[in-house]
């Protein structure tokens, strides 16, 4: 009190206190509390069943079929090609060479030749672990069937698409051609639900339902019982009692969204996929994954919170509004450039999300086009995994450095929240309360 | 009980200086209508000190009147000012002024303390500064002893005396109470009314607003009446009822002895009729209404009358109401 | 004059006067009871009336009050549930067969009327059953207005009923009517004959249940919603949130994890499950048969259905 009273300390005290009394209102609510539990519950389920698939083994496939042994000699199929025997002749197998060579467990031709391609960019990679192409008893031409003049490499051109398969990935025989199923299938799908539990889960779901639920009333409430009128008969103008309402209620929707993200980020990052105890390299994503859902309880509940000033049956404009969010969010997957996306809130957040994890992972595309590709052998599927990453991952729409996206994405909410604000302020400022 | 006018830690939104030349309350030919419905039309008034009563019928616009006061509605014409400042979207005023609203919603998962510090932290109060405050306009409303109990406990009285407190926490100038005695029991009837005289005694303007006659004639003698939307009347209640004089009034007196007492009035020149309901019951019927009850009590005392009630049946607001919009009562 | 007119209290006297006068001590009034002999309308009847008031409310004023957004909203969803009834009709006139095929009666757009994911289950019918449960009982409460029915000869569960049938019966004005009046559409417009409606009639009236199933479902947790609620906005909200949530979710795991265990949590896929095995459409889940879809909805509506029998047998009437 000793201070000198300044418009600003003044300022300062009334959000104070409307914030305060907002928390405490929000907080003295059983709705609150079921909402967020509700919230809570959804995100554990999803993570139940993520626990699952990252505790469980998945079957390791032969995708070129060579661990199988054709002539029954007990040499599977791979070995014989490595020592240039016939595969269809019992009577011609390693064992009969000099030295004589041992049959090898069948198992050993089982997801023994990994990708070995670091980028998408046109040009030669990939290496040959087994050795059943680099084998001398190949002929040239047998060792550069994608014929690019290079033995035994995997040849990549410019990615087109046919069919959702890349055409553009094309090996010589016996490279790359029997990847790790369990290692690709869990790091896909670790890739897969990280992006979205992040984008479906908190910024969609969350992020809309929690303003949904407890932002639509904020003013509207207090204005149709009648306990507006303590408020307003201070010296405090609407426009501000708008924002620190707002302000209160953030002070519990943030929290709660970081303590969320924070333990979703946590178990992700315990079960998923890594060399040490903890995957340190998706803290980025998830950074993003706050970030944005984090502005986007920030916009949605200034808008509406807005839409609940506007009319008193504010909520029949605010349904119509998640759905078209909805319908947004399902068109950041498929086509992340569109530009209607841009009259969108959640289509900004989804920038700010997949820019993340442009930065964070660097190979994803790699990732979904070589699961795609699956070894490239001719009956290859997609190897598991790779059809839910292509669907969850997606490029950020607006054709710029991941880190100028993030910024531009958070200056464009920061200014969909002020334009809010400022429209619900000057509007509840010429609204007649009775 | 009311603080130091000089205390510190108030500060306000912007450097606001009320209009000294202007009444506290102004209106000039201010109306208000809902589509065809005229709450209030063509009212031109200005108030300034003392406690003032604003009588009126149920949608009389009283209420409408302290909301155009308070800024929440916009005049349809005219202008309203409130310390010469135009109140609508412009709350700087409202550092001089406390509002108790009529409506009987509140924050019932307060405290009385929560309530009335929260929303003086809204003057510009640190919190500290807020709560020895509540605590002070809690005590003055006599709520000192349950200032920690949730609102929802409380009943109504009490409820209407947190809600006085919370307007008085920021030593207003100008303290508005719409309908403060709605729903009370007579004990905290009682105890509103003397919070407002003791308000009034301060030199605060105060507007009450009741539908009672005998509940603001309690409190203040200065009125406003405003009946369907007009100001029927202004002035002091006294000086209305002498203005009605040529009104016939009944006044009911019961007493031990009726007759004799009727014998000493009789000679009285404002008496026109007397009758007898009862034995113990005595009606007087007068054409001039204030000389006689200022001579009654006199005559009774010195006659040695025992008298147990002096009352008077055409003194409330609908007979009143009658004789000023000129139909009968 | 003090004691008249002064502002000190001087009706204290008053008051312990009169009421000297009128009670004095001791004294027992008599009283009397008699059997009230009249005769009470049927039970029926009394329903039918709360049922009217409901649904005559849609339509004009001086019956329940739906706020006119809900009534605008209600119209554009009707509209837009006639679409393919409109589209079979121009079909008819330009006698365009590919057009037919797509917009015409068939098994799949008989499904697809009632069960269609976009549009018809994102925009319409759970806005739709959003909007009319968002007020049905939580209105009353806040209001106090339940009060009036429960001091009037009407029981509660009688009550309930018929917010139920009301609610149901204007989502059916919606879903169903317009259903019937897409298949008459096809009858008039291509001149269908007995055959042909006996040969389809199966399959309508497949499709007819499944309708009910829905709108069964969504008015049971709409109305449970209501009923545990008093806000304004908590019940629309919260149906909209779990048909789109539970949704969610579930496509989330089946596109994740190839596990569509969770789709028995979405009311709405549910439904759908059913609607595909009755219709005899392409089943579009095939992890598990469709009798666990229908075990699921039921498991549901008869919690729901709990929730809003002991809310509504257990609720103070005051207003709140």
């Amino acid at each position: 009190m000793s201070d000198k009273p300044t418009i600003w300390r003044a300022l300062d005290r009334k959000a104070m206190a409307v914030a305060e009394f907002t928390l405490r209102q929000q907080r003295k609510r059983l709705s609150t509390w079921v909402v967020m539990g509700v919230g809570f519950l959804a995100m554990a389920v999803l993570t139940m069943f993520y626990i699952d698939s990252m505790m469980r083994d998945y079957d390791a496939i032969d995708n070129d079929g060579d661990s199988s042994d054709f002539d029954m000699d007990g040499y599977p199929n791979g070995q014989e090609v490595l020592y240039g025997t016939d595969i269809l002749d019992p009577d011609s197998h390693p064992g009969l060479l000099n030295p004589s060579i041992p049959p090898d467990d069948p198992s050993k031709w089982i997801n023994e030749d990994d990708f070995d391609i670091e980028s998408l960019a046109s040009g030669s990679y990939g290496y040959d672990d087994d050795g059943d192409c680099r084998t001398e008893e190949k002929t040239a031409s047998q060792q550069d069937t994608n014929s690019n003049n290079i033995p035994c490499d995997v040849r990549i051109t410019e990615p087109s698409y046919y069919n959702g398969f890349s055409t553009a990935i094309l090996s010589d025989r016996g490279v790359d051609e029997d990847p790790d199923d369990d290692a690709y299938a869990k790091e896909s799908i670790h890739r897969a639900f990280v992006l979205a539990l992040g984008k479906f889960g908190f910024v969609f779901l969350i992020g809309i339902f929690v303003p949904l639920f407890m932002a639509t009333g904020l003013v509207r409430d207090e204005m149709t019982s009648g306990t507006m009128h303590y408020m307003l008969s201070k010296p405090i103008a609407r426009s501000e009692v708008f924002l620190y309402r707002i302000l209160g209620f953030l002070g519990l929707a943030w929290p709660y969204m970081t303590g969320m993200v924070v333990l979703a980020a946590l178990v992700t990052g315990f079960f998923g996929p890594s060399d040490g105890f903890f995957r340190f390299s998706d803290l980025g994503v998830w950074m993003a994954v706050l970030l944005a859902s984090l502005l986007a309880v920030l916009v949605y509940a200034m808008l509406f919170c807005l839409l609940g000033v506007l009319w008193k049956h504010g909520i029949i404009l605010a349904l119509p509004f998640a759905a078209w969010e909805l319908g947004m969010i399902l068109t950041t997957l498929g086509a992340p450039d569109a530009a209607i996306l841009r009259f969108s809130v959640i289509g900004w957040a989804m920038n700010i999300v997949d820019a993340g994890a442009a930065l964070a992972w660097t190979d994803t595309s790699l990732l979904i086009e070589l699961g795609l590709w699956g070894g490239g052998s001719n009956n290859a599927e997609p190897l598991t995994g790779s059809l839910a990453l292509q669907i969850f991952a997606s490029d950020s729409g607006l054709g710029l450095t991941p880190l100028v996206t993030i910024v531009v994405s958070i200056c464009v909410m920061l200014f969909q929240a002020a334009t809010c604000w400022f429209v619900g302020g000057a509007l509840f400022k010429s609204k007649e309360i009775d | 009980m009311m603080p130091d006018p000089t205390q510190q830690g108030k500060a306000e939104t912007k450097e606001w200086k009320p209009d000294v030349d202007m009444p506290v309350v102004y209106f000039q030919g201010v109306s208000k209508s809902y589509g065809r419905i005229h709450a209030l039309s063509n009212i031109t008034l200005g108030l300034s000190g003392g406690v003032t009563g604003i009588l009126g019928m149920n949608g009389a616009g009283k209420s409408t009147m302290f909301k155009l006061i308070m800024g929440k509605l916009k005049p349809s014409a005219g202008e309203v000012r409130l310390f010469g400042t135009d109140p609508w979207k412009n709350p700087a005023p409202y550092v001089k002024v406390g509002f108790v609203p009529e409506h009987e919603k509140m924050h019932d998962w307060m405290t009385a303390l929560d309530f009335v510090s929260t929303f003086a932290r809204l003057h510009g109060m640190t919190r500290d500064h807020a709560e020895k405050e509540a605590i002070r306009v809690l005590d003055f409303v006599g709520l000192s002893d349950v200032v920690n109990k949730q609102i929802g406990q409380f009943s109504k009285g009490m409820r209407q005396r947190t809600k006085i407190a919370h307007a008085l926490v920021n030593d207003p100038e100008l303290i508005i109470l719409d309908e403060p005695l709605q729903g009370c029991d007579p004990l905290a009837r009682t105890t509103v009314m003397n919070v407002i005289r003791e308000l009034g005694k301060m030199g605060r303007t105060v507007l009450v607003s009741s539908h009672i006659l005998s509940e603001i004639e309690r409190i203040t003698e200065q009125i406003i009446i405003l009946h369907q939307g007009k100001l029927v009347a202004l002035g002091n209640l006294h000086a209305i009822r002498e203005r009605l004089d040529e009104i016939p009034h009944t006044i009911r007196i019961v007493g031990d002895d009726a007759r004799s007492l009727a014998k000493d009035i009789l000679d009285h020149p404002a008496v026109f009729g007397l009758s007898f309901p009862s034995n113990t019951e005595l009606l007087i019927q007068t054409y001039h209404f204030g000389s006689l009850h200022s001579e009654l009590p006199k005559l009774i005392v010195k006659n040695g009358h025992r008298v147990t009630l002096i009352d008077n049946p055409d003194d409330d607001l609908e007979s009143l109401l009658g004789h000023l919009t000129g139909g009968g009562a | 004059m003090d004691v008249a007119w002064g502002s000190d209290s001087g009706d204290e006297l008053e008051l312990t006067d009169s009421s000297a006068q009128t009670a004095k001590s001791g004294e027992i009034f008599e009283q009397k009871y008699t059997s009230w002999n009249g005769t009470l309308n049927p039970r029926w009847m009394r329903n039918w009336a709360i049922l009217r008031h409901h649904l005559l409310g849609i339509f004009k004023k001086g019956h329940r009050p739906w706020s006119m957004p809900t009534r605008i909203f209600l119209l554009i969803a009707f509209i837009g549930a006639l679409s393919d009834a409109a589209f079979t009709l121009l079909s008819g006139l330009l006698g365009s067969a590919e057009f037919h095929a797509l917009f015409g009666v068939s098994r799949d757009n008989l499904y697809g009327h009632i069960l269609g994911f976009f549009p018809r289950n994102v925009l319409f019918y759970p806005l739709v059953a959003a909007l009319l449960v968002g007020s049905v009982i939580s209105e009353d409460r806040q209001h106090g207005t339940s009060a009036l029915y429960f001091s009037r000869p009407v029981s509660r569960f009688d009550y309930i009923g018929m917010k139920y049938l009301s609610v149901a019966l204007i989502q059916s004005l919606v879903i169903l009517f317009t259903y019937m009046l897409y298949f008459m559409a096809e009858i008039l417009a291509f001149g269908r004959g007995w055959s042909w409606m006996v040969d389809v009639f199966p399959m309508f009236l497949a499709g007819f249940i499944a309708g009910i199933i829905l709108i069964i479902t969504y008015t049971s947790i709409g109305l449970a919603l209501s009923s545990v609620s008093q806000g304004k906005f908590f019940p629309g909200i919260g149906l909209v949130a779990i048909l789109f949530g539970s949704k969610t979710l579930a496509a989330i795991v089946k596109n994740l994890f190839e596990r569509e265990i969770l789709y028995l949590l979405s009311p709405y896929d549910c439904v759908a499950h059913v609607g595909q095995a009755i219709i005899g459409t392409q089943q579009t889940y095939d992890q598990y048969p469709w009798t666990y879809s229908l075990v699921a909805l039921v498991a549901m509506n008869a919690v729901a259905l709990y929730i809003l029998a002991s809310r509504v047998s257990s609720m103070e009437v005051t207003r709140e």
